[in-house]
């Protein structure tokens, strides 16, 4: 930090956000995207490494960074422009999903993100590339991010895609964004596609989660969690009570989600669809304290309290033979001496290496936390 | 040795083309601009695509590939001295996988064919072009292309998993693939929609959906194009999600139906065809919200196809609207833009005074639920000065469409069309870092140059700055 200059100092002191940081780093919340072009310019030039932060509840994800600076969004928080007639919102990163969804649940809307983060911001979802449990129906997160605005590496405000429900309008930027963790630049300003909250949803207990998966037409989910299997249904009441009569039990009103995974080792499993049965019997040998697994979508999210690195590299050498991966959301040090949280970079490493390169010629956001160590 | 020998000596000189005719057969999609490859190929592999690149790309010669060459905004007009890579050859299902809903298929493939494959395992694959029946599956992922079902669906990048692709140094990579979420940046996302100039994808993974146990497809005319449009606004914003919800007018309906005979009434001012999908139990009651709203905005009548025959009659006067225009004037030129939807009639009525300020013959067919606009000018390109006009026209459709909050395409791309029109929706630092993301898949700049990005987009070469 001694190297700062001193116009410099005066502007990261104004920023300065004085609830700090654990690991004692210097903490700036920029209130606009021109601040944290700003700030991410200044970086550059100095060589500070810098770090971004929402809620803080994805940063586990990747490898270790040691950065000399901290930028949150939390001064970059409010529903901006909210069109409940064109299903569309724009938000600050900084939002918690949860402030988001209570809010678009006024007009019966929702943005699907994942239902169990708390304390996640919509930025955070994003950059780390989360999605929810009712993937199986309504896609990934990133289907339906519309436009995204982002300080980028090299200190430049940069907004990509279109505020309309469909586009083909130069290339995706957003796409890009999602998933990239921090280190092409920050991610400040985002718009959503919405959808209507249904008017009924129903749980169904089911013996057999591969079973529903292909009796019942388009369920909202189909889990399968170390406390049983189970089939989440949305619509009219006219079209549960059908759904709901092609399967064994009744259901219970709404949609119960699994309680968060919180464990301090939190494995993604990721495989292809018709692999989840298999990849869930590998996953109970392993002792976990708690897992769900996705049918339909091909991800299962296991918890554990300590797992050794033999075991560990087992289930990544099955996921790979499978086309898959296995992705280390949480306690990569704590398994065995430590691990790869990514495993073998993918094939297109090089492409990778230039997009960041050119998003962040100086290096400085979130350096190696990728894989490959981007 | 020079390229086109030894493009034959690689595909054989039956697949490799230098004559004139021949590469007049392949100047040009179906949009107005045309250009003049120097060799046209067609490869038969992935390996041969990419043997075809490196010989391409060791002459100096700009690459571009084509499939069935549908497309309208001049993505796969091939510049002077290029080599055309013609993929329709690669047209294989590869593999079907029905427990994941996935398949693997090449580039050249007919977007219908493959639904039509996988009718009878109760798939289907969700974007459906009003092109159809000849567009592929690679133009498809080229131009992030639409349809009428994509309102419910989403467009093609929410139903391509992962795609196989040559790069710009002749390697073979793969982006994506069926398990979800590949670590690393989302490439596979960027390739849709980036119009061959990322790379040549070989193979497509495709994401296919359960076909509906019950479709009911209704048509509702209308007395009144306001109405009509404020239906659309109303069904949106009751949150209600149709399979589609398509909009044709006066002009429109009495084109189609003079080509077609399906029915239309044609002194309506517009008709909405509006089809829900799911359960029975779902599609009546979803179908029962879109006819009382209906009715509240004073449709005249409403139909519900009451069989599978009725269900395509409907849907062939759709999909037969461009090309139904022959009729009456030898040349069309249809534009594509995306509004909110909630400033849907408004834009509607610029777009009309535009073409009635320039003297123009104006019909209308739209995907309405989405907010995204196909004005379509019908006009004799013979007529002096005509062409200009009507490219004038349009090009102040488009300003109408982004002065209400919207953008230049839909799903027909930027090609050579809107390319100069990019500045409108973006600034120059926007397009700089869209030119980075192009360099950095192919830093010589070999793949189908001049495509949608203006000249000059990247702001400086020197990287940082």
């Amino acid at each position: 930090m001694t190297t700062l200059r001193t116009a410099t100092l005066r502007l990261f002191e104004r920023l300065r956000d004085e609830s700090g940081d654990d690991e004692g780093r210097f903490v700036v919340a920029p209130a606009s995207m021109e601040e944290a072009a700003g700030l991410l310019d200044v970086a550059a030039a100095e060589g500070l490494t810098v770090r971004f932060r929402g809620g803080g509840t994805h940063s586990g994800i990747g490898n270790p960074v040691t950065a000399d600076l901290v930028i949150t969004t939390s001064r970059l928080s409010s529903i901006i422009d909210w069109s409940p007639g064109d299903l569309t919102a724009v938000v600050g990163a900084g939002l918690t999903v949860d402030e988001l969804e209570a809010t678009l649940a006024e007009h019966r809307q929702t943005a699907v993100l994942p239902e169990t983060a708390p304390g996640a911001t919509v930025g955070g979802i994003l950059s780390a590339g989360m999605s929810g449990y009712r993937r199986l129906r309504h896609g990934p997160t990133r289907d339906r991010v519309l436009q995204v605005t982002m300080a980028t590496g090299y200190g430049s405000v940069v907004t990509g895609g279109s505020l309309v429900v469909k586009s083909s309008t130069g290339y995706g930027v957003p796409r890009l964004a999602v998933g990239s963790l921090g280190s092409l630049g920050m991610i400040g300003v985002v718009a959503l596609r919405l959808l209507s909250r249904p008017l009924a949803s129903a749980t169904v207990a089911v013996a057999d989660a591969p079973a529903a998966l292909s009796e019942v037409y388009r369920p909202i989910a189909v889990l399968e969690t170390s406390e049983g299997s189970f089939c989440y249904l949305a619509g009219t009441e006219e079209q549960l009570a059908a759904q709901t009569a092609g399967l064994a039990a009744d259901g219970v009103p709404g949609l119960a989600w699994p309680e968060p995974i919180d464990h301090p080792i939190r494995l993604s499993v990721r495989v292809p669809p018709a692999a989840v049965p298999e990849t869930v019997s590998l996953v109970r040998e392993l002792d976990p304290v708690r897992w769900v697994a996705e049918h339909g979508v091909g991800v299962v999210t296991v918890g554990f309290e300590e797992l050794e690195d033999s075991l560990f590299g087992d289930l990544r050498s099955w996921a790979v033979s499978r086309t898959g991966s296995v992705v280390v959301l949480e306690g990569a040090d704590f398994i065995g001496d430590g691990v790869d949280p990514w495993g073998k970079p993918p094939s297109s490493i090089e492409i990778q290496r230039r997009i960041k390169d050119s998003f962040d010629p100086s290096g400085i956001c979130n350096p190696g936390i990728l894989p490959g160590g981007l | 040795m020079d390229p086109a020998a030894e493009l034959i000596d690689l595909l054989g000189a039956s697949l490799v083309h230098t004559h004139p005719v021949d590469r007049l057969i392949y100047a040009k999609d179906s949009g107005v601009a045309s250009g003049d490859p120097a060799i046209v190929v067609l490869p038969g592999s992935t390996e041969e695509v990419a043997a075809a690149v490196r010989i391409g790309v060791a002459a100096g010669m700009p690459i571009v590939a084509r499939g069935a060459g549908t497309g309208l905004a001049g993505g796969a007009v091939p510049p002077p001295g290029s080599l055309l890579l013609v993929l329709t050859r690669m047209n294989e299902i590869h593999e079907v996988d029905e427990i994941g809903r996935t398949a693997w298929v090449g580039p050249g493939l007919v977007n219908l064919d493959l639904s039509e494959a996988l009718a009878d395992r109760g798939l289907e694959f969700a974007p459906d072009p009003a092109s159809q029946q000849s567009s592929t599956i690679g133009g498809n992922v080229a131009t992030n292309a639409g349809g009428p079902h994509c309102l419910a669906e989403g467009t093609t990048v929410a139903h391509i998993l992962g795609v196989e692709m040559v790069t710009a140094d002749g390697r073979i990579v793969i982006l994506g693939g069926e398990a979800p979420d590949e670590p690393g940046y989302d490439l596979r996302g960027l390739i849709v929609g980036s119009e061959g100039t990322l790379g040549i994808v070989t193979r497509v993974l495709v994401r296919l959906i359960q076909r509906p146990p019950e479709i009911a497809t209704m048509l509702i005319v209308f007395d009144d194009i306001h109405t009509a449009a404020q239906t659309v606004s109303d069904v949106i914003a009751a949150g209600l999600v149709p399979a589609a919800l398509e909009m044709m007018d006066q002009p429109m309906i009495e084109s189609v139906e003079n080509f077609a005979h399906v029915g239309l009434p044609t002194d309506a001012a517009a008709v909405l065809i509006a089809e829900v999908v799911g359960t029975a139990e779902g599609t009546a009651v979803e179908a029962g919200e879109i006819r009382e709203i209906a009715d509240r905005n004073g449709a005249r009548e409403i139909r519900t196809a009451a069989t599978d025959e009725e269900r395509a009659l409907l849907w062939k006067g759709r999909k037969n609207a461009f090309g139904s225009i022959a009729q009456s004037a030898p040349d069309y030129y249809l534009s594509d833009t995306v509004v909110p939807r909630t400033r849907f009639v408004e834009v509607l009525d610029e777009i009309y005074a535009i073409a009635e300020r320039d003297g123009l013959r104006l019909m209308n067919v739209f995907h309405a639920g989405d907010g995204n606009f196909h004005p379509l000018v019908s006009f004799d390109a013979s007529e002096p000065g005509m062409t200009e006009r009507v490219i004038g026209a349009s090009h102040d459709m488009v300003l109408a469409a982004v002065a209400a909050g919207g953008t230049l395409s839909g799903e027909h791309g930027i090609g050579l069309e809107k390319r100069d029109l990019m500045h409108l929706v973006f600034t120059p630092q926007d397009l700089d870092a869209q030119a980075r993301i192009r360099d950095a898949f192919d830093p010589e700049a070999s793949l189908n140059p001049g495509k949608v990005l203006p000249d000059g987009a990247r702001l400086s070469e020197r990287p940082g700055r």
